[in-house]
Formats: C-alpha cells, structure tokens, sequence
C-alpha cells in the first residue's frame, strides 16, 4: 500500500514529464476508442437504416417459373405463411405486404427512374411515421391513384400537387405498362436513397404489375428488437418448413454469396407453384461486418503502432527518470527498501501513469463523442446510411474496452520493466556515491 | 320501311360472310414477316448507325456492328461510335450474355438493356421476331398509307411473356412489308411507333428495310432513327462469337 503513496507522489513532483506522457496514452486511447466506438455503432444505424427503407427485418418473397423457365415474383397464397406468423411465440411487432417496381415517372418530356412501393396504408402505421411531408396530405393517398414523391424528384419533373404524372414500367413477366400516377403528397428527400421513396397504393402497383388482387410480392416482418433477428428467422424457417412451405435452403449470412448463389439457384431450379425464399437483414449487412471488423483491425494496429511509440517513450523517460533518482534509490535501499520493493515502486509509477492516461484518453473521447453527436450531417451526404437521424452515434463495447486498456497497461508495464529492473539492480553504497 | 330494315341486314349479313371468305391469311402474313426478319439459316452481319433526338439535348449518334447466328442464339454486338464507348461489346450465346469493356479488359455478366444505349430503339428491334407464334390478330382492315395499300392489324398476346402486349401493323399488301407498328402497353396506352419507310436493302429473297424511325410516344420529342448498311447473309467463323474475338477487335 506504501507503494501507492509513494509512486502517485513521484508522479507529482514531475508534473510535465507525467503529463506529457499521460497525454501520449491519452491521445492514442482517444483515436482507439473513437474508431472502435464508430464502428460500434454502424451495425445498429446501418441495421436501422435498412430496416426503415426496406420496412422490416425478416422478409418472405415468393417465386414462380413460368412454362419458358422465366422467374417471376408474387405471392399468391400466403394462409399458411401468416398462420406461422401469428401462432408462434414470436417477438413480431407486425408485419405488411408489399410490391413494387422500378420504373419511369413522365411529366411533360421530363422522366425519371424511380422505384415505387406499393403499401397497403391502412397497416403501414410505422411508415406514415416516418415520412417527412413537405406539400400536399398523406390522407390523400385514399385516392388509388395517389403518389407520394421525393422533394428532388418532384423539383426534376417539375411537377405541383394534384397533377398527374405517367409511368413506364414492367409487369412481373417483362410486359409493358403505362399507369398514371395523380402526385397527392412530397417527402423530404432522402438523399441517396432518392431513388426507393416513392410510395403509392398497394391495390394499383399490383394492378400495374399485372397481379390480381390479394397478391404480392414481399411480405416484411417487423420485430420488436433488432437484435432477434437470426433467431427468429430460424424460428420462422423451421416452422413453414414444418407446414411444408416450399422454401429456398436458408444458408448462414456469414458466407456473404448467400444472395449471388440463391440467384444462380433461382435461375437454374425448376419447379411447381410458389417456392419461398427467407431472407434478414442480417444477410445485407453481412459486407457492412464485414467492414466494421476491417475498421476494428485498423484500430487494432493503430493501437499497437501508438504504444510502440509511446514505450519508446516511457522506457526513455524512465531510463532518465533512475538516473535523477539515483541517489533517492540509494537512499530507500539504504533504508531497507528490497530490490523488489524498488522495481515494483518504478511499475507501480508506470501503471498509475497509464491509468491517468487511459482515464484522461476516455474523458476526452467521451466529450469528443458528445461534440460529433451534436453535429447534424444531414439525410442527404453519402454517410446518411451509417448515422442516426442525421447524426453519428457511438457504442464502445466494454470487452473490447476492457482489451484496449489491458493492452495499454501491459504494454506501460514492458515499457517500465527493465528500467525499473535496471534501477533495483543498484548497489545501495554507489547508488548513493553518484552525482549527476 | 320493314322489309327495307330486313333486307339492309340480309345485304350486311352476305356482306359479312363475303367478308369472312375474303380475310387473308395473317397467319402466313405473320409467318413471312417472321422469317423475313429471322436468320435461321444463315448467319447475318450488318453494321447500324442510331442517331436519337430528345428535347433539350444534343443528337447522338451510335455505331454498332452486329454479327448473329440465329439458329444458334447467338450474337456480338460492337459498339463502333461514339468513341466514348468504341471497342465496348455484348456477347451473347443462348441465355448468357457478357458485356466487354476495352478500358478494364474484362467481360462482366450482363444482361441486355431494353433500350440501346439510350435510344428509342429496342434490343428486341434486332432479336428473332415471332410475331405468328406469339400473337393473335384480333382485327384487321384495309386502308392506305401514304401511296401504299395496306392491312391495318391489331395483334394481342397469346400469353404474358412477350414485351408488347398489343401491336397494330401496318402491313403492306403487295409485299408483305411492314410499314409502321404500334405499340402498346397492358393498359392499352400507345407507347412507341415504329416506322420502316420502303426502302429495302435486298439480301437473297428477303428485303430489309434499310431505314427505320422509332418515336417515343410517351415523351414527346424523343425519337430515333436507324439506318442499316453493308447487311450480309455471308457465313461468318465460328470465332467470331467468342469472347477472344471480342477482345481482340475491341482493341
């Protein structure tokens, strides 16, 4: 316990020297837990990104082949699916149907690709939340014509409330179709995901796809926590295959071919009626894991390449630091100090500072993280998909923490050691005798 | 009054009969378009030149070389011009198609883009017409085209995989030529007009219309006109629908 006192006084009386070096561990402490802390939290905004734009975190398309081998998509009869859905102890929140396409939107010479989602509004509850309308009413949309563009591509096709606009587009066997659209409401623009907000009703995009009525083509689940995602598609897969759903094999999201391979399979597979294919979010964010663990290793190196650095650093200042205290160690040997108790007192020293460091590194960080999050991006900058509202969020996990500040005090201690051995190792009688 | 309403129906009725006797053959009609437009038994090279108008833009102008063996779907497609996109390519052999980029040097899957390059005219204008397997003809009448007596027929679908759900023709009665389509979506709307004015390139028995026009009708303003040169029947090398061939005349 003496130590202690001992160690955090010498820490003191070279106040500059402790705080330089504390403010070396800091500084690296910072950058780490700042990059593991961004990366930390994209999975969660990424996951919730993608879950409001595809609207759901657990999704069921059907597929058909037609007589020439051409794959369309359409659930027709979805009784068993929905029976699943509902007896089972499941964290859904709710689940819709949906369809859409991608297509042209034409007004006056002007045109547009888009794709447009057709929504059942009477059940999108959590849509109608989350749109931001800037012109016109979503209680227009009982108009089964209605459309509700972005502000960008509204501002592209010229085009004012109340006016109707035509669309080009494909039905689910390649066919041509030209709807009209009558323009009801305008969105905030979601910046780079322009392109997927146009929404309209259910009822006609399936007309205009040529499906009939009742039909659809994706049918998203929601659940109540982001995180029960593999857990409940594993749930929902077993259980349909139970009820002998056709379904498409379900291979882990951690292979990362999972969609290229089920296309290829689609393509080259045939068979009878509708044949289902379950697939997560968890299967779209796989290249973003894959990109936080890349930003992890990054980290990682960043750290070790810091420390290297920084233990140059210590073992110099220590290396000078015995020399001052030469005849101090003398002194306390003299006293009665054992050589251990002398190597443990330099460690002890070394530890502390490391530990102020850390604990200055996170302040710092904390309040550096407090600043950023304050800061609005905006919806429209590219980086959109990895914040939260606009806005960087960060998540430090505590084991990767709990690492980070073991390596660092590891490291201080190596650092520290061989001065300090260095300093036990001094006969009391010279150690006493030397004058710098 | 009566027994002249009587006998205007029994002059309809005969009329109608008469009519009945009368009506050409559209099967064959169809059939002979088909395989005027089909190289089943040669291969077929031709070199197309697509210059498109829009609104507001300047006129393009693309080249493209296109080799097809028909009996093999087959074919390679070279753009020429402009020459941005010179050397770039599509390969296609039965239901894979590649597309080759000279600047990368590598071929990716692909798949072939409704329209060319952006212009009014469709892939599908230069694939194998099946217009007599795919199509009913639901009416037809006479009438004229400029100087030119014609078939007016209006086709639908006989199932839901072709692109064009309904199609009117103006068929030429003397030659069997086409000499403008119409073509509409699922909802009915007219979409485009293509026009094929009688001037042929003649290629053994058959005649190509050396010019075509496609107008867009769904926004105003935007059409293309393509126009066919140095079309040949002659046999091509089987190299020639390969992806070396590819690479080494994209340099």
């Amino acid at each position: 316990m003496k130590y202690y006192g001992v160690a955090i006084r010498n820490l003191n009386r070279q106040k500059k020297r402790s705080f330089l070096l504390g403010g070396a561990i800091a500084f690296g402490i910072l950058v780490v837990t700042l990059i593991n802390s961004f990366s930390g939290s994209i999975i969660t905004n990424v996951g919730e990104n993608f879950s409001q734009l595809m609207a759901g975190h657990i999704f069921l398309t059907g597929h058909e082949k037609t007589s020439t081998g051409k794959t369309i998509n359409v659930i027709r009869e979805d009784k068993k699916i929905i029976d699943a859905l509902r007896q089972n102890d499941l964290p859904i929140r709710y689940f819709h149907k949906r369809s859409a396409f991608s297509g042209y939107l034409i007004f006056e010479g002007e045109s547009i690709t888009q794709q447009i989602t057709g929504v059942d509004w009477s059940r999108e509850k959590f849509l109608k939340e989350r749109l931001v309308i800037i012109k016109g009413s979503l209680e227009e949309m009982s108009d089964p014509r209605g459309i509700i563009v972005n502000q960008k591509v509204a501002e592209k096709l010229n085009i004012e409330i109340g006016e109707t606009l035509l669309v080009q587009l494909k039905t689910v066997t390649d066919q041509y179709n030209v709807g009209e659209f009558r323009l009801v409401a305008v969105s905030y623009d979601p910046g780079i995901f322009a392109s997927i907000s146009a929404y309209a009703n259910l009822s006609y995009v399936n007309e205009l796809l040529n499906l009939k009525e009742g039909e659809y083509q994706t049918l998203g689940i929601f659940l109540s926590d982001i995180r029960l995602i593999d857990y409940t598609a594993e749930k929902i897969y077993k259980t349909l295959i139970q009820r002998e759903v056709p379904l498409f094999p379900r291979t882990s999201s951690e292979e990362g071919e999972y969609f290229q391979s089920l296309s290829r399979d689609i393509r080259a597979q045939t068979w009878e009626d509708t044949k289902f294919r379950l697939f997560t979010l968890n299967d779209f964010l796989y290249q973003v894991r894959q990109m936080v663990n890349i930003l992890n290793t990054i980290a990682l190196v960043v750290l070790l390449i810091l420390f290297l650095i920084i233990m140059i650093g210590i073992t110099n200042t220590f290396r000078m630091v015995i020399y001052e205290r030469t005849r101090e160690i003398g002194t306390m040997r003299a006293l009665g100090l054992q050589r251990k108790g002398v190597r443990n007192l330099f460690l002890m020293e070394a530890l502390f500072l490391s530990l102020g460091g850390v604990l200055l590194g996170l302040l710092l960080s904390g309040l550096l993280m407090f600043i950023l999050s304050r800061i609005n991006f905006g919806m429209d900058t590219p980086m959109f998909i990895f914040l939260r509202q606009g806005h960087l969020t960060f998540a430090m996990d505590p084991v990767r923490l709990i690492l980070n500040i073991s390596i660092i005090a590891v490291l201080t201690l190596l650092a520290a050691f061989f001065p300090a051995r260095k300093a036990a190792k001094m006969e009391p009688a010279q150690a006493l005798g030397k004058y710098y | 009054m009566k027994a002249k309403f009587s006998l205007f129906h029994l002059i309809f009725f005969f009329a109608f009969l008469l009519s009945g006797y009368t009506e050409p053959n559209f099967k064959a009609i169809l059939k002979e378009i088909d395989n005027m437009n089909n190289f089943k038994e040669s291969d077929f090279s031709a070199t197309y030149t697509i210059v498109s108008e829009k609104p507001g833009e300047q006129t393009s102008v693309m080249k493209i070389q296109m080799f097809r063996r028909d009996r093999e779907d087959k074919f390679l497609m070279l753009i020429l011009q402009p020459e941005v996109q010179k050397g770039q390519g599509y390969l296609r052999i039965e239901d894979n198609v590649w597309f080759y980029d000279p600047e990368s040097r590598k071929f990716s899957h692909s798949s072939l883009k409704e329209n060319i390059q952006d212009s009014e005219a469709k892939n599908s204008d230069f694939k194998v017409s099946s217009l007599s397997e795919d199509y009913d003809v639901t009416s037809w009448q006479e009438d004229k085209l400029g100087r030119y007596d014609v078939y007016v027929v209006e086709l639908e679908a006989k199932h839901s995989e072709v692109s064009y759900p309904k199609l009117k023709l103006w068929i030429r009665k003397d030659m069997n030529q086409v000499l403008k389509v119409e073509n509409y979506s699922l909802s009915g709307r007219l979409m485009r007009t293509a026009l094929y004015p009688p001037s042929y390139i003649k290629l053994g028995n058959r005649y190509l219309p050396s010019k075509m026009l496609f107008i867009d009708e769904l926004r105003e303003g935007e059409k293309s006109q393509v126009t066919l040169t140095d079309a040949s029947l002659s046999s091509l090398p089987d190299y020639v629908f390969t992806k070396s061939y590819l690479e080494r005349v994209s340099r």
